[in-house]
């Protein structure tokens, strides 16, 4: 389930799971939008979906700017003056929701990677060519936009997947 | 009461222990740990009446923390939250022992629902 075309599919229960998403960790209504990112330092959550029976990866990234995040963080932690950790924390946990959600939607037998987080991603210039194969749904809360990228078969080098003990058994016969 | 909260999310631990008060369950001691062996060592120490746990951390995953609590004959209840909520990971929650599963995102009336028998108002 990491076609393009099953994405496109789900586009509009993918944009209700961001726009859930969006209300509920930062209390305020969310609409979907064509805006983009602000200018200056972007926040991303980038986190994988293996999915164990295709053995093919999905990449999921989250971008918010540095306004959104700096709400995010006080939101989440109900603090006046977020610290950068806290904004990497709130960041992270915003694609790890999404990420989770995802894998609800469109997966049986997956895993979820941990979310990766960096306050000052550089973000070039995309043109609709480096979109292709992509899908990207984006949604507004307080003017301020987040975008959500899918992408089938993104590398995921740097990602941490959780442990587990049947992993270590299985490391322990070979 | 007292509570651990389990998620390698500090806002997480946050929201959790505030959707509680929100929820009507105020006046706990919340007890928090960054991943599943840390929450396992405070389980040790601590005693706590209830356990709301991330399922996937670094270290020790939830379901993991799960499985070596019920190894070990502790028997405190144990709920899940987390962003994760297939219809397989509630069957697996809930054969491992667990007496709930709450999806992220949640509101204090899921928290209710799910907790209310078994924390205190």
């Amino acid at each position: 389930m990491t076609a393009i075309d099953d994405l496109e599919d789900a586009r509009q229960d993918l944009e209700s799971l961001l726009l859930d998403v969006l209300n509920s960790t930062l209390g305020e209504e969310a609409f979907t939008t064509d805006e983009p990112l602000p200018p200056g330092p972007i926040a991303t959550s980038r986190l994988s979906i293996h999915d164990e029976v295709e053995d093919a990866y999905l990449g999921i990234e989250v971008r918010v700017g540095a306004v959104l995040a700096r709400l995010l963080a006080s939101k989440m932690m109900a603090a006046g003056d977020p610290t950068p950790d806290d904004l990497l924390d709130a960041v992270g946990e915003l694609g790890n929701i999404v990420g989770g959600n995802v894998k609800t939607l469109l997966y049986h037998t997956a895993r979820l990677s941990l979310p990766m987080a960096d306050l000052n991603a550089e973000i070039g210039q995309e043109s609709e060519e480096d979109l292709h194969g992509s899908l990207r749904i984006a949604a507004s809360a307080f003017g301020q936009t987040a975008q959500v990228t899918l992408t089938p078969d993104a590398p995921v080098d740097g990602l941490y997947w959780p442990p587990s003990q049947e992993d270590e058994a299985l490391e322990k016969q070979l | 009461m007292k509570i651990l909260v389990a998620d390698d999310s500090k806002a997480m631990r946050m929201i959790v222990a505030r959707t509680l008060r929100q929820a009507g369950f105020s006046g706990h001691e919340i007890v928090e740990a960054e991943d599943g062996a840390q929450a396992l060592e405070l389980v040790g120490e601590e005693e706590p009446d209830l356990v709301l746990s991330d399922w996937n951390m670094p270290e020790m995953t939830g379901i993991d923390f799960l499985h070596s609590l019920r190894r070990s004959g502790n028997e405190v209840p144990f709920c899940f939250v987390t962003s994760e909520g297939s219809e397989e990971m509630r069957e697996t929650a809930e054969e491992a022992g667990a007496m709930g599963l709450i999806t992220k995102p949640f509101t204090a009336e899921r928290f209710s629902e799910v907790l209310s028998p078994v924390v205190r108002s």
